[in-house]
């Protein structure tokens, strides 16, 4: 412990106190207020267990988190097995394809679905046209399609996890198994698996909490019976009922809680089962298999498969993005480009907006996230645990709380919020744990013993971060920047909070056309929009970084 | 060398970011400002800001920018303006009727205006009050709350447009109709709110009861109504703002407007904020509001103009395109010509009540929303196997009166559980009477 650490880890905390903990404190605060006596006490909080509805709408988000995970996990382990062992053409493809969902706001997705797997959506228009069914079939409406969607939405936090986690195992590890006489499945479930727990927890963590936090997916499909949803409800449309906004409030804080707990349980598992080979065997793309023909034809399938689910997204979106007046027909009849002349000449500035505040955020995040991970795993600095659960703090809270208490926090005694840069702050506050966890868990499998070689070299601290770290970080640090990026892209629960006229970025423009009612055209039109931009973000990054594979299977991956 | 060429780019990043940042930063100081907030639809707010700015600058030789925050339903965007606390970040509330003004007007959030225009309102209309005596607010753009249908799946389904609001409690709608939470909408608070003025309280709440069983699910505020109507999601929307099927009619969906038996004026209003920021660019606003020039503006919006002394006609005549549709939508020549049937409403009751009723609906409607419906959809079968027994000529007088004291436990006391309890007694007397 230097005096160096300490002085940079000051610095990270007074960015965490103004950015973090104050704004969150006063949500906190807020949630512990008496509408009716306008003092203070825990009677919210007592309302709030009391009341059934809540209690239900806690099983049902918790219910519904482990049948993501479970769904995540079964239809995970394989392909991110396929991705990254076997020997398959069309490998980056496939990888960038799986990837696509969490590139696009969460919501654009479930427009696709009601599109396609709608009451009279195409599939239904389609089946009774033929005559199989005489009435539409639900698909989506109730907790098998919110698992549906939000699996989609979140297997490839799985993929990249686990794929990093096959890629990073020591060859030898799994060859002394095959010698020793354990093979297929067996080795499989005794050695690969294992080893990848930490990998797989990282993403299992930000699978579980993703229910906990999304309140638009199931509000959009009509099930508002989850914590977040109503949440969102309670805070948003509580009128003159403040106390449905407390309750709101409690809620947040309550899911908060759910989250932080599950994430202390994870990470505490990772520290004590450390797992980092001094040297890696194996080269970045790890140890890959040439499969048999059989093998090859079902990962083929089964890829194709999970891609046409993930294409259906941006073909859907791109179909009712090129169309108008898509009514209760199996397909588009009224082709126009109407909806992106609209984009372009009247709302040229979302896009322009949209790569600015995520810009801006991403250069926060990188000058705080890089040294706040050495801190929090290399050093013994006092705190570092508390820094490290502050920080995921803002995985846990609901965007739209982080929004509320932003705006509570930034008027009046720090007038923040009326200047543009609150929006990059915003997005950097609530998208740092994603660029935090990446660069986390690359330190994490990142041996001590070779930085510690360069100092005894004679290497200051800067110079060993510079020439040692951070080239050996630097995969796990381009997907913490792909992703950091990508997500603060398509933030809209907090920037729907805060933003001013002419601070709209693209998914507000989402949001707001599609509340205009009847313009659904210019709404997938600016989502289609997104998906370009970001599949050519990645197109982009993979380029540089020699193939988004190779960086996103490197030692970082989540 | 790998490791130079990181580096190189990270720092490369870097420094561009920092070139990029002064370039992005707003230059637009010098410029006059105008603040708007409100709910009304950005399609409104994008004639009003071509409108307005094109007005300024002819007058005033200047140029005008106009920002327009909505975060969302008027609930929300009141609060907005509660979160602001007395330091507004705009200088006009744009849109919203009478309950969400009142409150504005109450809480000492406005400060009044009479623009020029403003005797060109009417005061009231069918006893609904249009304009505040006291000049907090003005309507500019008034509509009837109504229901939409979606004609082209109608069609196909072979269903008739529903004209009352009994007619949509017809089995043949079930899984037909969606609406959204009263909580989550001020029009669909201000729908319950007339179905209880106008049916009774009584009354209204069996109805809405009734009415939830014949929905699918719940949408998620009145525009995703509309939405799902247009696309011919569910095919019959309630608590629509009535200019919607205007606006999805002009842009070629099959939507419908469906005027029903009891409803409303919502006085879509503007009011100046007290301590707004521009508080004289706010009043050259509602001056220009008002004027032939603005109300034009309002109708190309996609918003009735609410002027007493125009003619869509006319208009049509001077290359006001929404003119056409207008008068199309309607059926007459000027929005006040309307032949509507209001109810007597109770403005202040409304406003007093409002979380009572929101509330109402939510614990006895729809936190219980699928013991209702698994209560309901028993009652119907068993009435029907009881009308199935009668024809038959067997004795079902007990499990007749059983099923009565069911149907009223359900509707008039909203006892789901005992409801479905009783059905469930009325069908053993059936078997062994």
């Amino acid at each position: 412990m230097s005096r160096s650490n300490l002085s940079l880890a000051t610095v990270l905390w007074l960015i965490i106190g103004v950015l973090v903990i104050y704004p969150l404190s006063v949500l906190v605060i807020e949630s512990f207020k008496i509408t009716e006596s306008g003092g203070w006490g825990i009677s919210n909080y007592l309302g709030f267990f009391k009341d059934a509805y809540y209690l239900k709408t806690f099983g049902n988000t918790f219910l519904l988190s482990i049948m993501v995970l479970i769904t995540t996990t079964l239809f995970g382990i394989p392909l991110s097995y396929i991705l990254a062992r076997y020997r398959t053409r069309g490998k980056t493809v496939f990888t960038a394809l799986i990837l696509l969902p969490i590139v696009l706001p969460a919501y654009a997705g479930i427009f696709a679905f009601i599109i396609f797997f709608g009451k009279y959506g195409t599939v239904n228009l389609l089946l009774m046209d033929i005559g199989i069914i005489k009435t539409p079939i639900n698909f989506i409406y109730g907790m098998h399609g919110l698992v549906f969607i939000q699996s989609l939405h979140m297997l490839p936090f799985i993929v990249l996890s686990l794929s990093a986690g096959f890629t990073n195992i020591d060859p030898s590890f799994e060859e002394a198994a095959e010698v020793a006489g354990a093979s297929g499945f067996r080795r499989f479930f005794t050695v690969t698996l294992p080893l990848c727990t930490p990998s797989y927890l990282a993403g299992a963590v930000i699978v579980f909490m993703w229910p906990f936090t999304d309140w638009l997916t199931p509000l959009i499909l009509g099930q508002i019976d989850f914590l977040p949803s109503v949440s969102y409800i309670n805070i948003a449309y509580h009128f003159t009922d403040v106390h449905r906004k407390y309750m709101g409030i409690v809620a947040v804080v309550v899911s908060s809680v759910v989250c932080i707990s599950l994430f202390l349980i994870a990470r505490s598992w990772v520290e004590r089962k450390k797992y980092t080979g001094l040297s890696k065997g194996t080269t970045s793309e790890g140890r890959v298999i040439e499969p048999g023909s059989f093998l090859k034809v079902s990962s083929y399938l089964y890829m194709g498969f999970i891609a046409f689910l993930v294409l259906l997204i941006p073909i859907v979106l791109g179909l009712s993005a090129f169309s108008r007046r898509w009514v209760f027909e199996p397909f588009p009849t009224y082709w126009t480009l109407e909806n992106f002349r609209v984009i372009l000449t009247e709302t040229p500035g979302m896009i322009k907006n949209s790569f600015l505040f995520s810009g801006v955020a991403l250069f926060f995040g990188i000058i705080f996230g890089l040294p706040a991970a050495y801190i929090i795993v290399r050093t013994n600095t006092p705190g570092k645990n508390a820094m490290d659960f502050v920080i995921t703090l803002m995985l846990a809270f609901p965007g739209i709380a982080v929004g509320v208490s932003y705006l509570l926090a930034f008027w009046d005694t720090i007038p923040l919020a009326r200047y543009w840069i609150i929006m990059p702050l915003a997005l950097f506050a609530r998208r740092l744990p994603y660029f935090l966890r990446m660069a986390h868990s690359a330190y994490l499998q990142l041996d001590i013993s070779l930085e510690e070689a360069s100092e005894v070299a004679g290497a200051n601290k800067f110079k060993t971060f510079m020439y040692i770290s951070l080239p050996l970080l630097i995969k796990g640090v381009l997907i913490g920047v792909v992703m950091f990026f990508i997500m603060a892209f398509q933030e809209i629960s907090t920037a729907i909070f805060l933003y001013r006229g002419g601070w709209e970025t693209l998914p507000i423009g989402i949001y707001l056309n599609w509340h205009r009612g009847m313009e659904f055209g210019v709404a997938a039109a600016m989502a289609f929009l997104m998906i370009v931009i970001a599949f050519i973000l990645l197109l982009i990054i993979s380029k540089i970084g020699g193939g988004i594979l190779k960086a996103a299977w490197g030692p970082g991956g989540t | 060398m790998r490791k130079k060429i990181t580096i190189t780019a990270i720092f490369t990043i870097f420094s561009m970011m920092f070139m990029l940042l002064p370039a992005f930063a707003s230059e637009a100081q010098a410029k006059d400002r105008l603040g708007w907030v409100g709910p009304v639809y950005t399609e409104l707010s994008d004639s009003l800001n071509r409108g307005f700015k094109a007005y300024y600058k002819k007058t005033y030789g200047k140029e005008l920018e106009i920002t327009f925050v909505k975060p969302g339903g008027w609930p929300v965007c009141l609060d907005k303006v509660r979160a602001w606390g007395g330091k507004p970040d705009a200088d006009v509330f744009l849109g919203a009727g009478a309950p969400a003004h009142e409150v504005l007007m109450k809480e000492g959030m406005v400060i009044p205006y009479k623009p020029k225009d403003w005797d060109k309102i009417p005061a009231t209309w069918h006893g609904m009050k249009v304009k505040d005596m006291g000049h907090y607010w003005t309507c500019f753009a008034p509509w009837i709350v109504t229901n939409l249908y979606n004609a082209k799946v109608l069609k196909k389904l072979r269903l008739p447009p529903p004209k009352t609001w009994n007619d949509l409690l017809n089995p043949i709608y079930r899984g037909n109709i969606v609406h959204t939470l009263p909580y989550a909408s001020g029009t669909m608070h201000e729908t319950v709110e007339i179905l209880l003025q106008g049916f009774g309280e009584k009354e209204a709440w069996t109805y809405l009861r009734l009415l939830a069983a014949q929905l699918p699910r719940f949408s998620t505020g009145s525009t995703d109504t509309t939405h799902i109507t247009s696309r011919g999601e569910i095919p019959i929307g309630i608590a629509q703002p009535q200019m919607n099927a205007m606006v999805a009619r002009r842009d070629g969906y099959p939507v419908r407007d469906l005027l029903p038996d009891k409803t409303i004026l919502v006085p879509e209003a503007v009011a100046l904020l007290k301590g707004a920021p521009n508080e004289k660019i706010g009043k050259i606003f509602l001056d220009w509001l008002f004027s032939m020039e603005g109300q034009k503006s309002v109708l190309e919006g996609g918003y009735f103009a609410a002027r007493n002394d125009i003619k869509f006609s006319v208009w049509e005549k001077e290359g006001v395109k929404m003119a056409k549709h207008a008068k199309k939508a309607l059926g007459v020549d000027s929005f006040w010509d309307l032949k509507v049937g209001f109810i007597e409403y109770d403005l202040d009751l409304a406003a007093e009540r409002w979380d009572k009723v929101n509330r109402f609906y939510e614990y006895e409607i729809y936190r219980k929303w699928g013991k209702l419906k698994r209560s309901l959809f028993l009652i119907e079968e068993v009435e029907e196997e009881i009308k199935a027994a009668k024809a038959g000529k067997a004795d079902v007088t007990k499990a007749d009166a059983k099923i009565k004291e069911a149907r009223k436990l359900f509707e008039i006391d909203g006892a789901y559980a005992a409801a479905r309890l009783a059905a469930s007694k009325a069908r053993a007397f059936l078997v062994a009477p």
